[in-house]
């Protein structure tokens, strides 16, 4: 087990920075995230905890040791790529025992490591295959089975569920997790995938454009956005965007005619004194038979149970959750103050609203 | 593969217009002078005075080569040849195929320099060698006597003109080995290499467990057609040695060459030739069956 | 520490492996070298020993190869240049009638799907793996008895049949690469398989077809076994003319040395034409295919 910390960490491929700047700290066997679009550096950072990458400046420590020059094989790490790393020419049996036989592991120990993974991977049919022999979803259990079975100090992960189908893949995300909490190694996981993230991470530390966003729990990270980046990142449909104007009573939304009035509006924002922007998840933004404010709909359309509208303010398309009854009328539209998050239209960042539901 | 265009009646046309030349001069070239040679092979008979016939001799040729011990003696020679320079090519070819996976300065330069050898005439490179190798003048005992060595009559005795004929067909046909080792490793991926650092595999042992038996099915192939290239080899002793000192350095080629053509027993050359036809075709076969198992495995 | 041990190993290693590469270097491109310096040599520098690096250059080999100046009377250059000639034509005349032959060939069995197409392929594939001395036995009497022996014709017939399957099966790699909608598309608005072969596929693959005169230049070029059996006096290449080279005082050296170097300058040119296609070239199509 092992806590990791990153400090002031940056990597450069000639002119391009693939990881700028970054501080970080990971506690001992917890599970941490990296989540983000292509290109934002979460590989990159964790190829350098890796080895496979050399920091251009800043330091890795592992439990308070620096290990930027440490080769790979020196800092107890086991590694899952994103696609698939078995050896071809070696049965399952062999690649999973590879990295004991390279490290010149007695046979009896091998034996009984061996023993020990197939029964928490239940690969006991597979040991004689080949790899190819397999579904990418049973190779990536033995490139896993290959990664624990010398007791990592580390489990690093690359988007190890990203080339396996769909339904296999949740059993997998469910197993990852359970396993993990059992080993208690401390694990890096890197995905593109925010539903992964949301469902394993004690902690998400979202990048983009090669800096961390925000790290916290999924929860938070959902409920508390740091900036207009992490509440359109995650969620799904992703949050609605819009302006507001400032305008007697209140703020009015882009250029139609609805306002926000002081009841609806956090304390703070009005004394902001700089453009601000409105997010709202769709969830909490609702047609409804009652009380709201009065909006063109555009469109209604269903996702299985669900309903959805949407509707126009200048250019922009918003989309909220249908909750009229059945057979209702024209509807109103209710922003829920709670699900209201405001952000400063030129930083990006949050400076009022959102926060967990009661 | 999705499937083919329909064969269609100017497609039956194409394909009969555009194989048939091709057909009847395979046919011409090879069909029928193998046919020729299995049918002469049971005949006494010269070429130098062809009607004075052909007289049936049945299995006798074969009986005769079988028990000659000049034959078994360059049957022999070449075995002794084939191994010794198949190994070396490989060996050398497979090494510096490996370093030259590594990027540095000049080296696709350097990789289509490399290859020149192979795409030169053998008899250029016999006379060359010749040259290079002659006791008293070539530039190879010059600088064995750099190094304090005495001058060796590299071509002048049997035991060092194999191994010269070995040097110099190893200096020949290394780049070919080169050529295909780069290519079987080129097709390793990379992350298999980065999961063997991670999981702390010397460089050692990646290369004997990973690399090369991942580049194994190319690497097969590669010695394969060494196999059958220097078991056949004739024009590179024609240039080198001339077959001598005496006979030393004849290969199973060379001496069809001579059967045939210095004393014209064609009955007898011809079985030497259908014995030599059989042991090329039976490694074919065997690079041929390994070339559609991996196609089969894509 | 274990990290400095290795890092120290590693690079002696590193410096093993790279002195190892050098001289493997030296081995490989020397005797090359070695073959060009010597054909600007004099006949007495040739044999110096040790040998000289500095010498006065010498063009006497070069004049007897291409008969001009003072070797044009000696009786032991007569022949040289006409042994150039007769390589010059026998390969141009030889390549061309094997590419268009095997780009016909490669084109059917690219695109069509016939009875006996297996068979066929291995059959191309033999001309690569028979030991030319095999046939020859027979090539020699019926050479003698159709008359072609020590004709350019024959030696023709030898470099078309050597390369025939070579530019079949590089071919059918070149042909693999074009899309079969290009024909697709060409039928269906009404022009004939035929038009699309020649209009449209040909095109396409060019650079293929260069590629393959490339390497079928090269192997006609260096063809040795078959033309120093057919041929006798009249129509020797340039190969059996080198092999051959010897006279009253013994081997001619700054004759074979400038000879080596004047048959490796074409190869050296079509060589790097090549270079990018030589996987697919050595191994008869069967690796390298894009």
């Amino acid at each position: 087990m092992a806590r990791i910390e990153l400090r002031n960490l940056s990597i450069r491929f000639g002119a391009f920075k693939a990881v700028d700047d970054v501080n970080l700290s990971i506690g001992d066997g917890e599970f941490v995230v990296y989540l983000g679009p292509s290109g934002c550096g979460k590989t990159t950072t964790l190829r350098a905890i890796a080895g496979l990458v050399d920091a251009t400046s800043g330091d890795i420590l592992f439990d308070g040791r620096r290990v930027n020059e440490l080769r790979p094989s020196e800092r107890n790490i086991a590694m899952v790529f994103q696609f698939v790393s078995l050896y071809p020419h070696l049965t399952i049996a062999e690649n999973i025992v590879f990295p004991l036989r390279a490290r010149g592991v007695a046979r009896a120990e091998i034996a009984r490591k061996l023993d020990w993974v197939t029964g928490v991977f239940r690969l006991g049919d597979e040991l004689r295959r080949y790899p190819g022999a397999l579904p990418p979803g049973a190779r990536q259990k033995v490139a896993l089975a290959r990664a624990v079975i010398r007791d990592p100090a580390v489990l690093l992960l690359d988007e190890p569920l990203s080339a396996i189908d769909e339904q296999f893949r949740e059993e997998m995300r469910w197993e990852l997790g359970h396993l993990q909490r059992e080993l208690g190694v401390t694990t890096i996981y890197v995905t593109h995938d925010q539903r992964e993230a949301m469902s394993l991470a004690d902690r998400i530390v979202l990048m983009n454009h090669s800096k961390i966003v925000q790290v916290a729990e999924p929860d938070r990270i959902f409920f508390e956005p740091a900036s207009v980046f992490a509440g359109q990142f995650i969620g799904s449909p992703s949050m609605n965007l819009v302006d507001l104007v400032p305008v007697a009573g209140g703020l009015r939304l882009g250029d139609s005619t609805v306002v926000l009035g002081a009841a609806e509006l956090p304390s703070g924002i009005a004394g902001h004194g700089r453009p601000v922007r409105l997010g709202v998840r769709p969830r909490d933004l609702r047609l409804v038979d009652g009380e709201g404010h009065a909006l063109a709909v555009d469109d209604t359309f269903a996702v299985g149970r669900e309903r959805f509208f949407t509707f126009r303010i200048g250019e922009a398309i918003l989309q909220g959750t249908d909750h009229r009854r059945a057979g209702g009328g024209e509807g109103r539209v209710r922003f829920v103050p709670e699900g209201l998050m405001f952000f400063d239209a030129e930083s990006g960042l949050r400076i009022a609203g959102g926060g967990r539901p009661a | 593969m999705d499937t083919a265009l329909k064969p269609r009646s100017t497609g039956r046309l194409m394909i009969v217009g555009f194989l048939s030349p091709t057909v009847l001069l395979l046919l011409f070239m090879v069909a029928y002078p193998i046919f020729s040679l299995v049918h002469y092979s049971f005949y006494n008979f010269s070429a130098l005075n062809p009607d004075k016939g052909m007289d049936w001799a049945g299995l006798s040729n074969y009986e005769y080569l079988l028990s000659d011990s000049g034959i078994w003696k360059r049957f022999v020679f070449t075995g002794k040849f084939v191994f010794l320079c198949v190994t070396m090519q490989m060996i050398l070819g497979i090494f510096v195929g490996y370093r030259l996976q590594k990027t540095f300065r000049g080296r696709d330069l350097l990789f289509t320099a490399l290859m020149l050898p192979m795409m030169l005439s053998p008899v250029v490179a016999g006379f060359l060698w010749r040259y290079m190798l002659n006791s008293e003048w070539g530039v190879v005992n010059f600088l064995v006597s750099l190094f304090g060595f005495a001058k060796v009559d590299w071509l002048g005795q049997a035991g060092p003109a194999l191994w010269a004929a070995a040097v110099v067909d190893t200096w020949m046909w290394t780049p070919f080995i080169i050529l295909l080792a780069t290519a079987a490793f080129r097709g390793i991926p990379e992350t298999i290499y980065e999961a063997a650092e991670v999981d702390g595999a010397s460089a050692a042992y990646v290369f004997f467990r990973i690399t090369l038996p991942m580049s194994a099915p190319v690497l097969f192939i590669a010695l394969i057609l060494r196999l059958i290239d220097s078991f056949k080899q004739y024009d590179l002793f024609v240039a080198l040695t001339g077959g001598g000192p005496g006979s030393s350095t004849e290969t199973v080629s060379f001496a069809v060459a001579k059967t045939a053509f210095s004393y014209f027993y064609t009955g007898e050359a011809s079985a030497l030739a259908v014995i030599l036809l059989c042991i090329i075709m039976g490694l074919a076969m065997i690079l041929v069956r390994h070339l559609s198992n991996m196609g089969a495995r894509h | 520490m274990t990290a400095t041990r290795n890092q120290a190993y590693a690079h002696l290693s590193r410096w093993i492996l790279l002195v190892l590469l050098g001289l493997y270097t030296i081995y490989n491109l020397g005797p090359i070298l070695w073959l060009m310096i010597s054909s600007l040599k004099s006949r007495a520098d040739l044999f110096a020993m040790p040998p000289k690096l500095v010498f006065e250059p010498d063009f006497s080999g070069y004049q007897s190869v291409f008969g001009v100046g003072a070797a044009r009377d000696s009786a032991s250059s007569v022949g040289v240049f006409d042994s150039l000639m007769t390589s010059v034509f026998v390969s141009t005349v030889g390549t061309t009638v094997a590419v268009f032959l095997g780009t016909l060939a490669g084109y059917v069995c690219s695109r069509f799907e016939f009875r006996g197409k297996g068979d066929f392929m291995f059959f191309v594939l033999s001309t690569r793996m028979l030991p030319p001395v095999a046939v020859l036995v027979f090539y020699h009497m019926m050479f003698a008895r159709l008359g072609l022996a020590d004709t350019w014709l024959g030696l023709v017939l030898i470099a078309v049949f050597v390369n025939v399957g070579l530019a079949t099966w590089i071919m059918k790699g070149f042909f693999d690469g074009v899309p079969k909608e290009v024909e697709q598309i060409a039928i269906v608005n009404g022009y004939s398989r035929i038009y699309a072969f020649l209009r449209l596929v040909l095109p396409m693959v060019k650079g293929g077809i260069a590629a393959t005169a490339g390497f079928c230049f090269i192997f006609a070029w260096n063809e040795f076994a078959f033309a120093s059996i057919l041929t006798t006096t009249r129509a020797k290449t340039l190969p059996v003319k080198i092999s051959t080279a010897s006279g009253a005082t013994g081997i001619e050296w700054t004759q074979i040395c400038a000879a080596g170097v004047v048959l490796i300058i074409p190869v050296l040119v079509f060589f790097y034409l090549i270079r990018r296609h030589l996987l697919m070239g050595m191994t008869f199509g069967v690796l390298g295919r894009r």
